[in-house]
């Protein structure tokens, strides 16, 4: 009999289809793919001799139903932030170490208790606790500091984070602004959000240097000065409290856009009131 | 808008006008939509575009840089510039929304009418973002319903404690029927408009209000006391505190700043009436003979005027016994309630509870800090 081989999906549907089928064939070996060009490719290198099923490649399961069979129900928060379990998962894909086969067996490991997912008592489980944490905050420092520009009439930012968090962000830019296309690029690709304003898909990716050709019929809107004006009037030098600021809007986060980075600066070395004038009168 | 226009007199730019109108609130707190974004050089977050509508008021509050007949610079800014530089801020990721309030344009109505104007606008433009409006005493109930439609939060400052008080200081006013019972309605059209949109839809704040700290003598006793019973009649979330700094040309101007510290003690007291459950009268012991917070932690002063209560087992104590220990707050006690049997203070600390704050109140399977009371009654 052929060794046998689960092949999954690298999202919440496909980790959780694998868990399943790791704990009915514990011996199985697992396979991750991004989709089945990629995973037709996997099987070309790998896949010879072995006995594959392949899970989450077409959307059939109830994430929800399944995470509840092979997890359990949680007791309980041990954290007011930790997400639930299918969120969980897919913040732990998006990390840039993440081993998707690495977090099947640690999810089997778990033995029907969802609560050793956020316990940490484990270091393979206080990794990817860990991983969870660290997606979470990168994309939170992007919400709060990304400042998009008005590029050809399209809200453009670029992230900087190493984790795969652009079509969140995409996501969440695009709820907040439903009049305007959206733009996030993430090293070779662009997430499109509202993308029906350029006659694309509502929400889609295209490669990079597609982005250039696309407009949309709106002004440039440069409101650099205006926020600085505003921001420097809502300073109170009394109440100055320099590490506080600096650890609120730490230093890498500011380096996300060009406006977070003038803040910053002006949280370093406070804002001056000495104008020209103060010279010349 | 300005006063009288002498024909040769400067027409403020956008710009000038936007920071004469901010300046004058950046001492409103409205920390309340849920991503901050940025953090000023003072540390506060800047959450929205904080804005007057106009400086030029007809009230005579004592204490306020805005009041009728104080020599300043009075600008405004229409409905459509506030639109447009709150949709600018907006799309650039730099606020989550607007909070605006104003002077007094001749009366508490049209006041309102020209704020109401402005919610009109965003929301017309499919603005989606978040809306605080302060409104101003004295707003009738029909603007207030149609505030209701369109702004997230809306309230009403009572600034401080009792009519006598008020009248004192804001003369223009009458604090029963002008502030009291706008609250009331506030009250009562967040609840409407909570049942109508649920909890799924558009944010609907809870009923809030601000306090001038500082600006008469009346004891944080009394502050305090007003607070808990505002949370009990009008639902009263979260209670604001301002302190007082004398303002040239006012008539307070020779009265000295308020402590910046006392702010600080007034909010904590607040959270623990909020959150911990706790009223107004279990602080009787915590304050100076004359009714006033000392610059100390009121939990720990609690804690410390309470002897007989400690040390509480953190295997058996029950939620509200857990909450007075100095450094267990809502959430670690749920923690403790769901982690027992605790066995070690390193499993508390793992759950976040300060330990080096709750250490002298606490006992863990009959293991607790040595005192030096109960090491002199051993010894004896």
């Amino acid at each position: 009999m052929s060794p046998r081989m689960i092949a999954f999906r690298d999202n919440v549907e496909g980790v959780l289809l694998a868990c399943a089928g790791l704990l009915q064939q514990p011996d199985s070996e697992l396979l991750c793919a991004k989709n089945r060009d990629d995973l037709r490719s996997k099987m070309e290198f790998s896949g010879a001799g072995y006995d594959v099923t392949a899970v989450g490649f077409r959307p059939t399961a109830d994430c929800s139903v399944l995470a509840q069979q092979l997890l359990g129900k949680r007791k309980g928060r041990m954290s007011g932030r930790d997400p639930d379990v299918e969120r969980y998962i897919g913040l732990v894909l998006r990390h840039s170490s993440c081993d998707p086969a690495g977090l099947v067996r640690f999810i089997c490991s778990c033995e029907g208790n969802a609560d050793m997912l956020y316990s940490g008592k484990t270091p393979t489980g206080k990794r990817y606790y860990n991983y969870m944490r660290d997606v979470s905050r990168s994309y939170h420092r992007l919400s709060m500091f990304a400042r998009p520009d008005l590029v050809n009439g399209i809200l453009t930012v670029r992230t900087d984070s190493p984790h795969m968090i652009g079509d969140m962000f995409c996501r969440w830019l695009s709820g907040k602004n439903p009049d305007l296309p959206v733009a996030v690029l993430e090293n070779g690709t662009v997430w499109i959000g509202n993308g029906r304003y350029l006659g694309l898909e509502n929400f889609t990716h295209i490669r990079s240097f597609l982005l250039e050709s696309l407009s949309f019929s709106r002004g440039p809107d440069d409101i650099d000065g205006l926020w600085d004006v505003y921001y420097d009037s809502q300073m109170i030098p009394g109440r100055r409290n320099k590490k506080h600021a600096q650890h609120l809007q730490p230093k890498s986060s500011s380096a996300i856009s060009a406006m977070s980075a003038r803040d910053r600066y002006k949280v370093e070395r406070g804002i001056s009131n000495c104008t020209l004038d103060s010279f010349t009168d | 808008m300005t006063d009288a226009h002498p024909a040769n007199e400067h027409h403020f730019t956008l710009n000038e006008r936007m920071k004469i109108l901010s300046e004058g609130t950046k001492y409103d707190s409205c920390n309340q939509s849920a991503v901050c974004h940025a953090f000023g050089p003072d540390g506060r977050c800047i959450q929205l575009y904080k804005t007057l509508l106009t400086n030029a008021c007809s009230g005579e509050c004592t204490y306020c840089p805005n009041r009728c007949g104080r020599q300043s610079t009075r600008t405004s800014l229409t409905p459509e510039e506030i639109a447009k530089i709150t949709w600018s801020f907006y799309r650039r990721n730099a606020v989550e929304g607007l909070f605006l309030s104003s002077g007094i344009i001749g009366d508490a109505e049209r006041t309102a009418e020209k704020q109401l104007e402005v919610a009109m606008l965003l929301r017309g433009q499919g603005f989606t973002g978040y809306i605080h409006m302060r409104v101003m005493p004295g707003t009738p109930l029909y603007l207030l319903e149609e505030i209701a439609d369109y702004a997230n939060k809306f309230g009403v400052n009572a600034e401080t404690t009792s009519s006598v008080n008020y009248s004192e200081i804001c003369p223009n006013f009458d604090y029963t029927s002008d502030v009291l019972q706008r609250m009331k309605w506030t009250r009562d059209l967040i609840n409407k408009k909570r049942r109508e949109i649920g909890y799924g839809g558009r944010i609907v704040g809870a009923n809030d209000t601000q306090f001038v700290v500082g600006a008469l003598d009346e004891p944080d006793r009394d502050i305090i006391g007003t607070v808990d019973k505002f949370m009990v009649e009008y639902e009263l979330r979260r209670p604001y505190f301002m302190s007082f700094d004398p303002v040239p040309s006012t008539p307070l101007e020779d009265h000295l700043a308020s402590p910046k510290w006392r702010e600080i003690r007034l909010y904590q007291t607040s959270y623990l009436l909020k959150d911990y459950g706790l009223k107004a009268f279990d602080f009787d012991g915590v304050y100076d003979d004359n009714g006033f917070l000392l610059d100390t932690d009121p939990k720990l002063l609690l804690a410390m005027s309470h002897p007989e209560r400690f040390p509480v087992n953190v295997n058996s104590a029950s939620r509200e016994e857990l909450l007075l220990v100095p450094g267990i707050g809502p959430v670690s006690a749920n923690r403790i309630l769901r982690s027992r049997p605790i066995s070690s203070e390193k499993e508390l600390m793992r759950m976040g509870i300060v330990l080096s704050r709750a250490r002298p109140y606490i006992e863990i399977n009959g293991r607790r800090q040595t005192s030096l009371s109960s090491f002199m009654g051993a010894g004896a």
